[in-house]
């Protein structure tokens, strides 16, 4: 569908319920993956995303809810295929998987499966999704393996392939992947979830396009991009314009823990025009926590949509205002074969860095920085009765920076993370052997200031069974900072606990096998203060320490307040 | 031989009665008490002649227990779980559904964490015990919550839905030693795994269990003293009913209480007529709710979150699906500090209620703004028994709107309905346009006391063609109440492999849901011979997280007919979900029994759908008050239109009425717009064809 096409008038309520329709297709379309997918990666983590595209690779709708970051690229992927293909080379039925590195610029875990949408016998748009399967082959078992420098160790990879050409399956194909992945019955399980989401999707915009006609339909969609982009450029308008920098630090790359990497952007705003340039980000690194040029732009979004128009449904229309310059080499737009297994971790420090960098042209918008990493867990290993393999997930909420309105959010997932949950302490058990000892919030992890940041959380391991787990921590060197005068929250930590060794502090390490009774406690980290410690209400200090949110020792270091003293202040 | 009953619902404003009396239907309407509603309900029952001493039963829905958590006036409560978990209820799933705001908001605990305390027990997944309990230290935290003021506590462990074990024990001895504390354990609400939810919906039902329990007594007690000996039931969320003594221990249930009676009275109203895709719309004086009735039957949900997705409280049991907006009757109209002019959320409510009531009430209502319009008549409000004050409603609005806005009177009354209208528009798009149904193929269903008086506009507002005004509107909640059957869902985790199942476990554990049925049908004085057993299974296939719950021929089937099961599985995954897969491993995960005692057939479904004939004059006196026209605003302040004033009980069915026109009637008023057309159907239904604008159907 080509969108471009001369708008024509439409009647305001078509309009209004075109585009609703549009965004609830997207919806319904995550709704039927997310409930009959085979792993908690899509069906907790909600680690996908829906929606249609036109013939020119641009989001018409896409659903609201999961991975901030999954908003730029379906449309690339498709683009992929169209010109392999070419739009009369699709067929009703045909159904196309890919996951290239190459060309999606992510780790190989994010399948994409789309099929045209026919009206009138040519194609005129595509529905597709984007969902995380739970093993793609190669070196990594569930996520965060630091070991890998080339794609070719991260798993199998899909360029354009019609697994269903015309309503028929290519066994081939199908056999090959099946062979080359660990849980073949749970990703092929996904695919088939991912195909029927992709199925319904076609068919509502077919329904949609027969009732109201191509034109019509094409009006709503480009009004509503249109619409879309005024909002945007208002918003953009209203600040400053200027260039704007800022500066912060990744830890490592996974494979030298002692070299820190390069976090710095510039942003240029010029009347209702804004550029994000990523010129002069670390260059891309040997280590798995790379990005292709879809990571960067990715992140790119989401900050542009947090500041122009966090509460509209997502489209091509409300990212026209946003430039981004990305020169290939860097971390954020790497050259094949980088390895991409951790391509994601960076971009929530992209994010707060570009926040950071407009807090001086943003006053009091800008909250302070937030716990920064992707926080999760993957244990994984053998069950000591049946021998079934298994792979156990969960992602972690942290703490949310103070903000101008009040304290940060606590326990809550990152910026790149949205509708995402934590897995449930009983479902865990249920299924992987493992006892969960404690799950609660960490004491004196947000860092103080007028408005406190939110409190990061502690979940402690103890494997039951022999099992395998992988730690991937980021933002230790520069734990979220304070802004306006407030102070950093605590990192993030994990402590292992194994019989046959002291304990011991990991951050990067991957494979690290526990014998039943060993045991690993994850912390998460605090979101910064906001605004000076010294300034915060004595009673909320107080009402701190009645909670136990705070020790009176942290009372007294960050606020002066002494417990002694009866709640007495110099 | 005919059951004597009536139905109570008791909002924010207004207190309904409905009764069903030797084949009749009697009706009354009065202003909640909220101080003491029973007071209401005895104002209602003399208003209707009803002798209580005649009845039999007493069906009852009420706001009480979901307002006490919006406005979180809920008892001071306490949450005890297993050592290292006391953060479960506050850390909840981390998620933050507003993906892209920097301001969003976490659920706020209703326990603050220093009354969340911590317990030595544990079990693992298999319900084995890791860490046994120990008396001592539930007496000790007893003592402790005593002295800490605690009127309630929830009681929520790890693992308590496969093994209840510690969660009685604890119970037990609280009950025991401290009879005065509310005490609710958690699988004895939900005997489902994920610790979050469960504590949260065990908590929601500590939090308001005292209050809601206080009330209910109270109002038992009152009935009693004048004579009532019949049986009390309340409405609960899942669109049934429950006994009295059952709702005092699990107020959590009848959440949704006032609202669902009115969409499964509108679900009647809906395969009574026919209807196939029908909006149910409810507006009183506080709220406004909206629900997608599809072929009679209301949309039902898997628990939902009190105050919203985004950061309300999670209620992990089966209620309707309701999209509610704050905006009523007595919704407020106010100027923000920039001058924009809001209405609502803030309710009048009965208390002091709008100003035109003339009960102190000062700030200007959208009922002083629909009087102002003439659209409600000043001598006929409640079928006359109350005069309204045109006079003090003016002087409000233009004290507090129209002249700080620079507005005229009359344009400030129509411009506080207007946004009134466009809010409530938004739940109506909520449960059709945005679920991808297009408003053009439905038809609306509108009652509540309000809710005819505004459908006329919605409808043009959000073009759906055709409008259904049921009888008795203005108390279809409490007719709704009615028609529910005695409803209780049982449901236990049981997880393991379709076909592999020890099917003298699956019996046991079926058998274990029946005897509770039996005991809760005993406990409210019902046979088992009289109630329908419903067999279910959730099932998936293995890996899958989420369930469909597969209807079973009985607890045998899930063990005997293993192919009749699975392949209705995979059937219902196809019709969901778009794609089936055959023959792979299916796991069952919860073993459902769901019981209903129908209401027989002579009961008050006979009412909706019986020919009416013209019914006789209520009231001489409105007779004589009555006008032919009344000039009402529609669409200009400046120019009003002459509407013909009609008297609903004096409409003959098959009569037809074109708008502009008002329809009145004892509890409501129904308003047709220039060009609406209006025939009263053979049931005495008000069926209305809305006046589009051109070019809507493009």
């Amino acid at each position: 569908m080509n969108a471009t096409a001369t708008p024509r008038k439409v009647n305001p309520i078509t309009q209004e319920v075109v585009t609703h329709s549009l965004v609830a297709y997207a919806e319904e379309m995550a709704l039927a993956l997310c409930k009959s997918a085979y792993n908690m990666m899509i069906y907790e983590v909600r680690d996908f995303c829906c929606g249609l595209i036109d013939t020119q690779g641009r989001m018409i709708c896409q659903n609201e809810g999961g991975l901030p970051i999954f908003l730029a690229d379906l449309g690339i992927a498709v683009l992929d295929g169209i010109e392999r293909y070419g739009l009369d080379g699709f067929n009703p039925g045909d159904v196309i998987i890919m996951n290239h590195a190459g060309v999606c610029g992510q780790h190989l875990n994010n399948v994409v499966v789309y099929t045209p949408c026919f009206h009138q016998g040519k194609v005129v748009a595509f529905a597709a999704n984007r969902a995380h399967w739970v093993d793609v082959g190669g070196l990594r078992t569930g996520f965060g393996n630091v070991q890998t420098y080339e794609i070719f160790h991260e798993g199998i990879q899909m360029r354009s392939i019609k697994i269903f050409e015309a309503g028929k399956r290519n066994d081939g194909v199908w056999q090959m992947i099946a062979d080359n992945i660990r849980f073949p019955q749970a990703s092929l399980g996904d695919f088939r979830a991912q195909m029927a989401a992709c199925q319904l999707g076609a068919r509502r915009l077919t329904e949609l396009l027969q009732r109201y006609g191509e034109a019509t339909v094409l009006a709503c969609i480009e009004r509503s991009w249109d619409q879309a982009e005024t909002q945007a450029r208002a918003v953009v308008a209203a600040i400053p314009d200027g260039r704007y920098s800022a500066e912060t630090q990744l830890d490592s790359d996974g494979r030298r823990l002692n070299i820190p990497l390069r976090v710095k952007v510039s942003i240029e705003v010029t009347g209702s025009d804004f550029t994000i340039d990523y010129s002069e980000m670390n260059e891309q690194v040997p280590g798995p926590l790379n990005s292709g040029y879809s990571g960067g732009l990715s992140a790119a979004r989401v900050a542009f949509k947090i500041l122009t128009m966090p509460r509209a449904p997502v489209n091509e229309g409300c990212f026209r205002p946003l430039r981004l310059i990305s020169p290939a080499g860097t971390m954020v737009n790497a050259r094949p074969p980088a390895a991409l297994g951790l391509w994601s971790i960076a971009l929530p420090t992209v994010i707060d860095t570009v926040l950071r960098a407009l807090a001086p042209a943003l006053p009091g918008r800008i909250p302070a920085a937030h716990k920064g990493d992707m926080g999760g867990c993957s244990f994984y290993g053998q069950r000591a009765q049946s021998g079934e393999r298994y792979v156990l997930m969960n992602i972690f909420g942290g703490g949310w920076g103070g903000r101008a309105q009040g304290d940060g959010e606590s326990a809550a997932v990152s910026i790149c993370q949205g509708d995402v949950r934590n897995t449930p302490v009983e479902l865990q058990e249920i299924h992987y052997p493992f006892l969960v000892e404690h799950h609660r919030l960490r004491a004196d992890s947000g860092g103080p200031g007028e408005h406190r940041g939110g409190l990061g959380v502690e979940i402690k391991y103890r494997a039951l069974e022999p099992s395998t787990v992988n730690v991937m921590l980021e933002r230790i060197l520069v734990p979220p900072w304070g802004i306006a005068g407030g102070g950093s929250g605590q990192s993030n930590a994990a402590l292992l606990q194994t019989h046959d060794a002291a304990d011991r502090a990991v951050t990067k390490e991957s494979n690290i096998a526990l014998a039943p009774g060993d045991a690993i406690t994850f912390s998460t980290a605090g979101g910064g203060g906001y605004g000076p410690a010294s300034a915060r209400d004595r009673t909320a200090v107080k009402e701190d320490l009645r909670q136990g949110y705070i020790s009176p020792q942290h009372a007294e270091q960050a606020y002066g307040y002494s417990t002694d003293s009866n709640g007495g202040t110099p | 031989m005919n059951r004597d009953l009536i139905g109570v619902d008791i909002g924010g404003t207004f207190t309904d009665l409905v009764g069903y009396r030797n084949g009749e239907i009697v009706l009354a309407k009065t202003l909640t008490t909220p101080a003491n509603p029973a007071l209401g309900v005895a104002t209602a029952l003399e208003l209707s002649n009803t002798r209580l001493t005649e009845l039999q039963e007493f069906l009852h829905g009420s706001t009480i227990a979901i307002n006490t958590v919006l406005e979180r006036k809920g008892a001071r409560t306490a949450l005890l779980t297993t050592r290292g978990f006391r953060d479960v209820y506050e850390i909840g799933r981390g998620n933050r559904p507003e993906a892209f705001d920097l301001e969003f908001q976490r659920p706020r605990p209703l326990v603050a964490r220093e009354l969340r305390l911590e317990v030595d027990e544990r079990l693992n997944a298999r319900g084995e015990i890791l860490v046994p309990i120990d008396p001592q230290q539930i007496e000790a935290l007893g003592q402790q919550l005593s002295a800490h003021g605690v009127e309630s506590v929830a009681i929520c462990f790890l693992h308590a839905y496969a093994n209840p074990i510690h969660e009685q024990a604890a119970g037990a001895l609280l009950r025991e030693r401290f009879p005065q504390l509310f005490v609710t354990l958690s699988h004895e609400i939900l005997r489902e795994y994920r610790e979050y939810e469960r504590s949260s919906t065990t908590v929601l039902n500590a939090y308001v269990g005292p209050r809601v329990k206080q009330y209910l007594r109270h109002l038992q007690a009152d009935l009693r003293t004048r004579g009532f000996a019949g049986s009390m039931h309340i409405m609960r969320s899942n669109g049934g009913s429950m006994s009295l003594a059952h709702a005092c221990e699990e107020p959590v249930s009848m959440m949704e209480s006032g609202p669902v009676a009115g969409m499964i009275g509108a679900g009647e109203v809906a395969r009574l007529l026919g209807i196939g895709q029908a909006i149910g719309f409810d507006m009183g004086g506080t709220t406004a709710k909206a629900t997608l009735i599809i072929d009679g039957v209301p949309a039902i949900e898997e628990g939902y979150y009190i105050g919203g997705y985004a950061s309300g409280q999670p209620m992990q049991l089966p209620v309707v699906a309701i999209v509610e907006v704050g905006a009523g009757g007595g919704s407020i109209a106010w100027r923000d500090v920039a001058g924009q002019v809001h209405v609502g959320p803030q309710s009048a409510g009965a208390d002091p209620g709008p100003v035109c009531y003339g009960r102190g009430g000062a700030a200007a209502t959208v009922t002083d703004a629909n009087l102002l319009l003439g659209r409600l008549n000043a001598n006929r409000f409640l079928g006359g028994g109350m005069t309204l004050d045109a006079a003090a409603a003016a002087q409000a609005l233009d004290t507090t709107i129209a002249q700080p806005a620079g507005l005229g009177t009359t344009e400030a009354a129509l411009g506080v309905v207007t946004i009134a209208d466009t809010a409530m528009a938004l739940a109506v798009r909520a449960v059709s346009v945005r679920k991808g149904i297009d408003p053009r193929d439905t038809t609306m269903i509108a009652f509540g006391g309000a809710g005819p008086l505004h459908a006329a506009a919605l409808c043009k507002e959000i073009h759906i063609p055709r409008l259904v005004i049921p009888r008795m509107p203005g108390n279809f909640s409490a007719l709704g109440m009615l028609l529910a059957p005695w409803r209780q869902d049982f449901v236990r985790t049981l997880i393991g492999v379709l076909g592999r199942l020890d099917p003298a476990w699956v019996d046991a554990a079926f058998g274990e849901l029946r005897s509770q049925a039996e005991q809760q049908l005993h406990a409210d004085r019902l046979a088992i011979d009289a109630a329908r057993l419903d067999y279910a299974a959730d099932l998936r296939y293995r890996g899958q997280e989420h369930s469909i719950p597969v209807p079973l021929d009985g607890p045998g089937s899930l063990c005997r007919a293993i192919q009749q099961v699975r392949d209705a599985f995979d059937a219902l995954h196809e019709r969901r979900y778009g794609h089936a897969n055959a023959g792979e491993v299916i796991e069952v995960v919860n073993l459902r029994l769901t019981v209903s005692v129908p209401r027989a057939a002579e009961s008050a479904y006979q009412f909706l759908g019986t020919p009416v004939t013209r019914e006789p004059l209520r009231s001489t006196t409105i007779a004589d008050d009555q006008a032919q026209f009344r000039n009402v605003v529609f669409a200009d302040a400046e120019c009003p239109v002459p509407a013909r004033v009609l008297w609903r009980p004096e409409l003959q069915p098959g009569e037809l009425i074109a708008g502009p026109a008002i329809i009145e009637e004892p509890n409501s008023t129904t308003l047709l717009f220039p060009g609406d057309q209006a025939r009263i159907s053979v049931h005495g239904h008000i069926e209305i064809t809305i006046h589009l604008p051109e070019g809507v159907s493009q």
